[in-house]
Parts: C-alpha cells; structure tokens; sequence
C-alpha cells in the first residue's frame, strides 16, 4: 500500500496526519458527546473519512448498510450495547476490524469481546496517539507486505542484514535501537506514543514511570541526526515521537 | 409461603403447644378418675338396695307376705330421694314400685332362673334427669312367682351436673394454664435470647463511624461464644478494610488535588487574556503532561482496587526469571546508564506465573532500586534458583530508615516527599509490585542497613 505525503495538521509542522489517498471510512459508534465529537475530529484530521452516531441502533444500521474500514465502539451505549453491535455485524457475515472502547477495564469484558470478535480493546482515558497507533495498525494488517529494504529521506534499512546507513554512511545501532528505527521507519510520519514504543520494542505492556524512551530516542536520534543538518526523529510534545523524512519525497 | 418465625415466637408457640397437651392429658386424667369415683360410689349404694330387696324377698313364703313386702321395702327406701326400685314377677307383673320408678325395658327384660343373675351398670335419660340403675334377678320361696326380677336406679343428674361444672372449671383453669405458660415462656425465651439481642444490638448501631463496639464475650454463654467470636473477628477485618480504604480515598484525593489544581489554575489564567498561538499550544502540551500522569494514577489505583478485590488472576505459565530479568535490566539499563547506575544479573530460577505481571513487578523493584542508588553506584539482582526461589534486588545508596521500611509498599509512599512527585511516579509502583507478588502468594520485603537496601521477592514454590 501507498502511503502518501499527510496533510499537514494545523499550525504544527507534524500532527496524526498522514494523508490516506484511498480514503479509510470510519465508523464511530460513542454516546459521550465531547469524546465522539474530539475522535471524529481527530481521525478526520488525520485523514479519515469519519461517522459517527450515538445510539447501537443507529451504529447497527449504518454499519450493515454501508462499507466500512473500521469500526470503533463504546461498550456501553443506548439501545444496543456495543456487544450487540458486533454480533450482529458478524453474524451478517462482515469482518470489518473492530475496535472497542471501555471505561470498564475487567478481565470478562476482554475475553467476551475477544470471543464475539473484537480485534483491539483500549481502555479510557486513553491518549489519542495510541488510539490512531492501533486503528492505523488494524486498518494495515494483513494488507502491507513486509518489506526487506526500507527507505525514507536518505536513510537505508536493510532489515536482513541489519544495516543501517544515511547517506551512504553507516551508523552502529544495537539491537534494540535498530527495531527502534525499524518501527520508526515502518510508519513514517505516524506518532509513535511512547507507551507503543515501549510494548513493541521491549515488550513492556504497562505503563512505567521511567523516562527509558525518551532517553533511547535521544539516543537514537544523536546516532542519525548528529551531524545532519535535517532532523528526522521529532518530539511531539506530550504525545511521542514521530519519524518525519521532510519534503524531500 | 413460608416465613421464617422469630426464634421467640417459636419457643413461645412450643411453650403453649407442650403445656396444652400436657393439661389435656391431666385434665382427661382428672375427669375420668372422677367420673369412676361417682360410678363406684353408686355401685355400692345399687348393689346395697338388691341385697335389701334379696333379704326382703328371702323372708317371703306366702302371698300374704307380698302384700307386706311392699311396706317393708318402702321404708328401706325412706330418705333417699333419689331412688327407685321396682320388684317384678314373672310376666312383668308389677310386685313393688316406688312412685317414680320408669326403667327402660333392656333392664327389665331379663329372664333366668338363676340364683343371681344381675346386668352391668346402665344409664339413661329420663326426661331432664340421668339414672344409673342395676337389675338382677333371683328365686323367691312362691313358686308361682319366682324368679322375680329386682331393679334399682338412682338419680345421678346431680353428678352429672357437678361433673359438668367441675369441667367447665378445669378446662378455664387449664386454659389459662396454657395461656400464662406460653406468657412465661414468652419472657423466658426473651430472657434466655438476651445475649443474641445483644449481637442483633451491636450490628444495629454498627455502622461506617462505628466500627469499633465488641461483643462482650464473658456475658455470652458458651453455646454462643464462637458465633459471638466469629463476629467479633468479622467486625475487626472490616474495621481494618474500611480504615485501608478511608486512608486509600483520602490519599487519592489528595494526589488528585495537586495536578487538578495545576490544570485549572493554568487554564484560567491562559483564558483570561489572550495569548498567542505558541502560548496557547505550550498550556495544552503542559495540560498533557498532567493529564497523562493523572490517567496512569487513575488506572493504576484500579490496578490495586482490582487485587484488593481478588480480581487479579495471575495465569500460571513457566516463567524464566534469568530470561525476564535479563529483559527488564536492558530495558531499565538505558535510564541507570544515564545515571552511571550498573545493573548486575546473578543466578537463574524458574517460577509459575504470570510473565507479564510479574515483568511489571519485577520492573518496578528494579527501577525503584536505580532510582535510589547513588550514581556511580551497582545494583544487584541475584535470583536465588534453590528450593523456594527468590529474587533480591540490593542497591547501594542511602538506608531507609527502619521505621519507614514497613511501609514503602505502602500506597503513594514516597521516600521523600519533599520532591517533586513528577520525577518518580505516583508512588504507587511498590504496592502494585506487591499486589502482584500477593496474588502469585508470594513475599515481598525490604531490608535497609549498611548502606544497601535489599528488596526480597519469595516465591512460594519453585519450579525444578
């Protein structure tokens, strides 16, 4: 899949945007109004085609009727309940990704809709970069084909044979800032919450009170940057980190 | 639809039910005994009168001597009211008959030529009055006349009455018997089931404010007194929970307090003038960085709520702790790195639990170690593989001191609460690590002496 130059977010150079030529369609079923209006918001900056209702009802017909990429459900809501929801869309026979959404963080909640067929589960609060991390990473599965070589502004990764170059020069990672850059590199122009960081690379799934990330971006960034006079690993302030290879492409 | 009854109302109702059928029975008892006491008394005045009647007769031997058999007899009978006797010859002819005498034909109709033949004891109703009356039978010296049949019956209403009376007395009486021994029983009961109104008094007047009344257990009788001391214990482990937890929401809402305060305080002050757009985008990303650090305390206080409810189950998979540990050092190097810390790995062991809750328990010793070792410093991580397996976590730096050490497990208990809370968390990361190693029934403890404080980690059993 192609992934375009994003649009760019308003009055930061770098925002969630990364522009998505083929359109993902949305659908978000959520009966509180601030937090539906700021996710429909949000993902529609971020380059999706968003709908949004309040009610299980209304979110059942919309999501039998039309195609969508993606659905994104509170549990608890009028009428039907997001369960319910995903029932019925799966016993029509859609197997659109599913993404839930719960103030109730309890162990049954996760198995029921892991069992009904949810794919992805995030608990409120939750920070919206991480939201936009797990629909871009559901929107992607099954549809990219890994590849061996990649490239962004004039930097090389050659996954198997574990090398990294800018422009032409060879930079010495260790193994865990080379999977670093990887990730970086896997979603260009995406911010990368420190907390996905820490789950995809180390394998660390709670939240821990350190500041390990930030200092292996640091360190990451001063063995890329360094010496360069375009920076391509940014802090986005409060949310992560983002990879962003200018305009050069 | 079947109610439970009161244990009162209960030995009330077996009170009265036991002592009715015990009056009953004395009662009947008493009427009977009565009622045989009259018949016998009559049986012996009847069966006087046939002998008088026999005598009488014997002295007969002509019919001359009929005719003054009938004067004869009359004044045997004088004086007593209450009899009637009527003497019979063959055929029913009438020999002698008192002026009231009516006997029914069952007690004259007997026939015999028998010495002696005489009837049981019969009673009837004659008009308003009850008889008793006897017949018997017996050879005279005229043997154109004999046998001749002699019956006598004497009036027994007035027995009849008198027994009436006296029941209708006995039965008043046995009811009220019945009535006061159900009263009595009534008092008794609430007597005896004084020491369970106490227990129902103490869990009335317990309530959130008053959790500290006891059962007195040396007013309690023994039949009671492991009831009353279950209770007892019972209200000692709620008083302790409901402490814990008051303790626990005060010191959320005072950890809310401050980064709440923060945000409305910025915000208001941004509001009340306008700024430009850099001013306005550095109070988001500042509102960011607090609300981050409120999110995680808000699901981290869940986190501990859940283990305080037994709701953490751990899975019980084989877990490498030389493999975790190693993981967790290299990820926490990078800070301790920053921080001219050295983590040091010694030892292997296998333990069965949860990888991932025990990364995060493990995870937050190891960073606490880091945090608090001087730079420069070492931090040790042994894993002691044998028999029970254990994990030590020591770092070099300043000592906790001993009246502190039991409580760093404590909830947002921070060495120092002087610093700032943003550069160690929410103080909360210890007492999740125990939750965690408390769900797996494992031991967690922290020693602090010669400059080294040693964090403990004791499985409960080892996987060889």
């Amino acid at each position: 899949m192609l992934w375009g130059r994003g649009v760019v977010y308003a009055h930061t150079k770098i925002g969630f945007a990364r522009g998505d030529k083929q359109h993902m369609k949305i659908l978000i079923v959520e009966d509180e109004p601030k937090t539906g209006a700021y996710l429909r918001q949000g993902l529609a900056e971020a380059g999706f085609i968003v709908d949004l209702v309040a009610d299980g009802i209304d979110g059942m017909h919309l999501a039998l009727t039309e195609a969508y990429d993606l659905l994104i459900l509170d549990v608890m809501l009028p009428r039907l309940d997001g369960w319910q929801l995903l029932r019925a869309v799966r016993q029509a026979g859609r197997d659109v990704p599913v993404l839930f959404l719960t103030a109730r963080d309890r162990i049954e909640d996760r198995v029921k809709g892991l069992e009904i067929g949810a794919d992805d589960y995030l608990v409120k609060p939750f920070a919206f970069a991480e939201l936009l991390a797990r629909v871009r990473t559901l929107l992607r599965r099954g549809k990219t084909k890994e590849l061996d070589v990649l490239r962004a502004a004039d930097v090389e990764l050659d996954i198997l044979r574990r090398r990294a170059t800018r422009a032409g020069k060879k930079i010495d990672l260790t193994t865990k800032e080379f999977v670093l850059l990887e990730l970086f590199m896997r979603r260009l122009q995406e911010v990368l919450p420190r907390s996905l960081i820490a789950s995809l690379v180390w394998d660390m799934n709670f939240d821990s009170d350190t500041n390990v990330i930030e200092v292996a971006v640091r360190r990451l960034r001063a063995k890329l940057d360094d010496g360069f006079e375009r920076k391509l690993i940014r802090t986005v302030r409060g949310m992560g980190y983002v990879f962003d290879p200018g305009d050069s492409e | 639809m079947t109610r439970r009854l009161s244990i009162t109302l209960r030995l009330t109702l077996l009170f009265g039910a036991t002592s009715v059928i015990v009056l009953l029975a004395l009662g009947y008892f008493i009427t009977e005994t009565v009622e045989h006491h009259f018949e016998e008394q009559d049986l012996d005045i009847l069966v006087g009168k046939i002998e008088l009647a026999r005598h009488a007769l014997s002295g007969v031997t002509s019919h001359a001597g009929l005719d003054g058999l009938s004067r004869q007899l009359s004044d045997a009978l004088v004086g007593h009211s209450g009899l009637s006797m009527t003497v019979l010859g063959p055929g029913g002819h009438i020999l002698f008959a008192t002026p009231n005498a009516i006997f029914p034909p069952a007690l004259l109709s007997l026939t015999g030529t028998a010495e002696h033949v005489s009837t049981g004891l019969v009673v009837w109703n004659q008009g308003e009055h009850m008889f008793r009356g006897l017949a018997a039978v017996m050879p005279i010296a005229l043997a154109d006349v004999s046998p001749v049949t002699v019956a006598v019956a004497t009036d027994i209403s007035h027995h009849a009455e008198l027994l009436g009376t006296f029941s209708t007395t006995l039965w008043w009486v046995m009811g009220l018997a019945a009535l006061l021994s159900a009263v009595l029983g009534w008092v008794a009961t609430r007597f005896g089931l004084m020491p369970l109104r106490d227990i129902a008094r103490i869990s009335r007047e317990t309530s959130i404010d008053r959790l500290n009344d006891r059962i007195q257990l040396n007013s309690i009788p023994i039949e009671l007194k492991e009831t009353a001391t279950e209770f007892n214990d019972m209200l000692a482990r709620l008083e302790d929970s409901f402490r814990r937890l008051t303790d626990f929401a005060s010191d959320i809402a005072h950890e809310l307090r401050t980064p709440i305060s923060n945000l409305m305080t910025q915000t208001h002050v941004t509001l009340a003038h306008a700024r430009t757009i850099d001013d306005y985008r550095e109070v988001l990303f500042s509102n960011v960085e607090e609300l981050d650090r409120l999110a995680r305390m808000v699901s981290d206080m869940l986190f501990l709520a859940k283990a305080d409810h037994g709701l953490i189950i751990p899975l019980l998979e084989t877990v490498n702790l030389a493999r975790e540990l190693t993981e967790l050092i290299e990820f926490y190097g990078i800070t301790a790195h920053e921080r001219d810390v050295t983590l040091q790995l010694s030892g292997a062991g296998i333990v069965m639990g949860d990888r991932a809750m025990l990364r995060r328990a493990m995870g937050n010793v190891l960073s606490n170690a880091i945090r608090h070792s001087q730079p420069g410093g070492i931090v040790r991580v042994i894993i002691d593989g044998h028999d029970e397996v254990s994990v030590r976590v020591e770092n070099s730096g300043a000592e906790i001191a001993p009246e502190q050490l039991p409580r760093v497990f404590d909830r947002f208990y921070r060495a120092d609460p002087s610093r700032h809370p943003a550069s160690e968390g929410a103080g909360l990361g210890l007492a999740i690590s125990q939750s965690i190693i408390h769900a797996h029934d494992g031991k967690i403890q922290a020693s602090s002496s010669n400059g080294l404080t040693r964090f403990t980690i004791q499985f409960s059993g080892g996987v060889n």
